[in-house]
C-alpha cells in the first residue's frame, strides 16, 4: 500500500458544513489539531497534529465530529453484547493507560463481577453512552480514569470528571439518585525490589522524568509522583529488579505463552503501544496474530521477544508510535535502539528477518494494517519456526 | 568502569558446542549496561534459539555475581550452583574470567565479552571511551584532569604532537586530540602555565604487574 493509499482513511473527522464554530473542539483539543482561523472564524482538523484522543468527537455539542473507532455505535454494540456475556448491571469503563487486572478493579471499586470496557482514553466516551447504558439496564457506572497528571492525552481525565459531576446532577434530578456514576482515578507505576537491585543507576539515566534516584550510601529510590509508568527503566534494568503494575514480566510469559498456544502457525506475535494502534472493540482477531498491548512500546523487554521466538511464534513486531507521536519523552526512540541491539544479536544467530519494529499512528489505521499484513506475508514466506 | 562487548555469538557457540549443562555468570560489577542477571538470561535465550536451528540443546542455568573479579565472592555464590556443570560462560571482562578460572580449575570457562579497556560512557550517544590506561603514575592533576597517556593517541606527557588538527588527532579524525582538550581546560582554570613544565620520560615500572593492599 502506498503512503497516499494509507493517509486516505483517516480516524476523525470533521463535517465543517454543519459546524457552528462554536469552538468546544479547538478549546479542549491538547494538540492544537483543532484550530481557529482567525480571519474566516472556521474551524479546521489538521489530521497530522491529531493524536485521536476523542475528545473533539465525545464533546461536540453539535456531532459534526467521527471517530473511527470506539465511535458511540460500535461502543453501544459491544456493551449489548458484553452485557450477556458477563450477566452483570454493573459496567466499569477504563482507560486503557491505567487500568489494574480483574482483581485489581474489583478491589478499587469493592465490587465482584462486572461488564470491563476498556477503551484508549476515558475522556473519548459521550455522554450518550452513559445514558444508553442505563437504558440498557445497566444500574451501576464505576469509570477509571487516570490520574489528572498522568494522562496521556493530558485533559481527557479532568474532562471526564467534569463530564461525570455533571451527568450525575442530571441523573439525580431525574430520579436515578445521586452517584450511579462514580469515577476513580488510578495509575501504574514503576516497583522496586530492593533485593535484586545491584544500584547500578541504569534507571536515573534512563527515567525521562528523573523520576529514580540513587543515593550512595542508600541505593534506588523512585518518587511515584513523577513515574509516568512508561515502563523504559523495566525493559533496561540489567538485574531485573524492577516491575511495572500490570505489565509484570512474569504476567507478560505467561500471556505469550497462552497466545502462542491459541494461534496457528505462521505465528506473530504483535507487541503494540497501545496509543499507537487501538485494539479492535469487536471481530475475530486472525488465527496467526495476537497482540499485547503495553503501556510504551519502551516497555517491550528483549527478553520477551526472545521468550515469543522460543515458544514457537515464528515472527514478532513491535508497533510503536513514532518519536514525534510518542505519549511519553523519547521513550520510543530508546525502544527502537533496543530492538535495534537485539537484531544485531539475532542477525548473528540467522533471525533477524523475525523481529520487526514500526512506527504507526491511530490516525492513519492503514498503517498498521499494513505493516502487519507485509509483515506475516513475509513470516508465512520464510516458514515456520527458525 | 570496564569497557567490554559481546563475542559474536557463533565464536560463543563454537566454546560451548561440546557441552550440554552451562552456566552462564553474569557479573553486576564494572561494565556499562551491567552485565547481570539479564544480559545472562538474554544470552541464554539467543544461545538456545541458535542450538535450536543447530538441533542442539543446551541446559543452561543462569546466575551473577557481584563482583566476578573477587575470587571469595565468587566462590561463595558460584560453588553452591556448580554441581553438574559442565562448562561456564562467564559475561565479567577478562578479570572475571581468569577469577573464575583460578577458583574453578577443573572446570571450562569461557569469556562471553572481549574486554576493551577502562574507560566512560558518552550516555547519550551510546560511545565508550578509554579514559584510564592504569600507568601507575596519575597526572590528571596537572593535565586539567585529562588523561594524555589514555587519550593521545601516541600517548605525549609534554604537549601536542605537530599533527593536531582543529582538535582532532591526525591518526583518526574523529577522534579528539587530548592534548586540546588539555589545553582548553588549563585556560578556562587560569593554569596554562602548567603546560610550559617539560615533564620527564614516563617510568614504566610503574605500571607494575603487582600491588599490594
Amino acid at each position: 500500500m502506498s503512503e497516499q493509499v494509507i493517509h486516505e482513511v483517516v480516524a476523525v473527522r470533521q463535517n465543517a458544513d454543519y459546524c457552528s464554530s462554536c469552538s468546544v473542539c479547538s478549546t479542549l483539543c491538547p494538540y492544537e489539531a483543532l484550530s481557529k482561523d482567525a480571519e474566516t472564524g472556521k474551524i479546521t482538523l489538521d489530521i497530522a497534529k491529531c493524536q485521536v484522543c476523542g475528545l473533539c468527537y465525545a464533546n461536540c455539542p453539535a456531532s459534526v465530529i467521527s471517530v473511527l473507532d470506539y465511535d458511540l455505535d460500535s461502543l453501544v454494540a459491544y456493551l449489548e453484547r458484553a452485557k450477556q456475556e458477563y450477566a452483570s448491571d454493573t459496567l466499569v469503563i477504563m482507560c486503557r493507560g491505567s487500568a489494574p487486572d480483574i482483581k485489581g478493579v474489583e478491589k478499587l471499586f469493592g465490587i465482584s463481577e462486572f461488564i470491563p470496557l476498556l477503551v484508549p482514553c476515558v475522556g473519548r466516551v459521550p455522554d450518550e453512552l452513559y445514558l444508553r447504558a442505563l437504558l440498557m439496564g445497566i444500574t451501576k457506572i464505576d469509570v477509571l480514569a487516570c490520574d489528572e497528571d498522568y494522562c496521556r492525552f493530558e485533559r481527557g481525565s479532568a474532562v471526564t470528571h467534569r463530564k461525570i459531576t455533571a451527568l450525575n446532577i442530571i441523573l439525580d434530578q431525574l430520579g436515578y439518585g445521586r452517584d450511579i456514576i462514580t469515577l476513580k482515578e488510578h495509575s501504574l507505576k514503576v516497583q522496586v525490589d530492593a533485593n535484586l537491585c545491584i544500584a547500578c543507576g541504569n534507571c536515573v539515566f534512563y527515567c525521562p522524568y528523573d523520576a529514580a534516584e540513587l543515593k550512595s550510601p542508600g541505593g534506588i529510590s523512585f518518587d511515584l509522583a513523577a513515574c509516568r509508568g512508561c515502563g523504559l527503566c523495566v525493559a533496561m534494568c540489567p538485574a531485573l529488579a524492577l516491575e511495572l503494575e500490570n505489565w509484570e514480566r512474569e504476567r507478560i510469559s505467561r500471556l505469550i505463552k497462552r497466545l502462542s498456544a491459541e494461534m496457528k502457525p505462521p505465528k506473530v506475535l504483535v507487541f503494540r503501544c497501545q496509543w499507537a494502534s487501538f485494539p479492535a472493540l469487536d471481530g475475530e482477531p486472525s488465527p496467526h496474530v495476537r497482540f499485547i498491548d503495553l503501556p510504551c512500546a519502551s516497555r517491550v523487554d528483549r527478553f520477551h521477544v526472545l521468550e515469543a521466538l522460543q515458544q514457537g511464534i515464528s515472527g514478532v513486531m513491535i508497533a510503536a508510535c513514532s518519536e514525534d507521536d510518542c505519549k511519553q519523552e523519547r521513550a520510543s526512540g530508546r525502544a527502537q535502539h533496543s530492538m535495534a541491539v537485539l537484531g544485531e544479536r539475532l542477525d548473528q544467530i540467522g533471525l533477524k528477518e523475525r523481529v520487526h519494529f514500526c512506527s504507526v499512528s491511530p490516525r492513519y489505521p492503514g498503517q498498521m494494517d499494513s505493516e502487519l499484513e507485509q509483515f506475516t506475508h513475509k513470516i508465512a514466506v520464510l516458514g515456520k519456526g527458525g | 568502569m570496564i569497557v567490554t562487548t559481546q563475542k559474536p555469538l557463533d565464536e560463543v557457540l563454537d566454546f560451548i558446542t561440546p557441552y550440554t549443562d552451562i552456566l552462564i555468570a553474569g557479573c553486576d560489577g564494572c561494565t556499562q549496561p551491567p552485565r547481570g542477571l539479564r544480559e545472562a538470561k538474554t544470552l541464554g535465550q539467543l544461545l538456545e534459539l541458535a542450538g535450536k536451528l543447530k538441533n542442539q540443546g543446551f541446559n543452561f542455568r543462569v546466575t551473577t555475581v557481584a563482583k566476578q573479579c573477587d575470587n571469595y565472592l565468587a566462590a561463595s555464590i558460584l560453588k553452591p550452583q556448580m554441581d553438574g556443570v559442565e562448562a561456564v560462560l562467564s559475561l565479567a571482562c577478562g578479570i572475571g574470567v581468569q577469577t573464575l578460572a583460578g577458583v574453578f580449575p577443573e572446570v571450562p570457562i569461557f569469556p562471553a565479552q572481549n574486554t576493551h579497556f577502562m574507560g566512560a560512557e558518552e550516555r547519550e550517544a551510546g560511545i565508550l571511551e578509554e579514559r584510564c590506561a592504569g600507568c601507575g603514575d596519575c597526572l590528571l592533576a596537572v593535565t586539567g584532569g585529562i588523561c594524555p597517556v589514555a587519550r593521545c593517541s601516541k600517548g605525549l606527557l609534554s604537549g601536542a604532537c605537530g599533527g593536531s588538527k582543529e582538535g582532532k588527532c591526525e591518526l583518526s579524525p574523529d577522534r579528539d586530540c587530548a592534548w586540546c582538550l588539555i589545553y582548553e581546560r588549563l585556560k578556562k582554570q587560569g593554569k596554562l602555565a602548567l603546560l610550559k613544565e617539560s615533564r620527564p620520560p614516563r617510568d614504566y615500572q610503574l605500571s607494575g604487574w603487582r600491588v599490594t593492599t
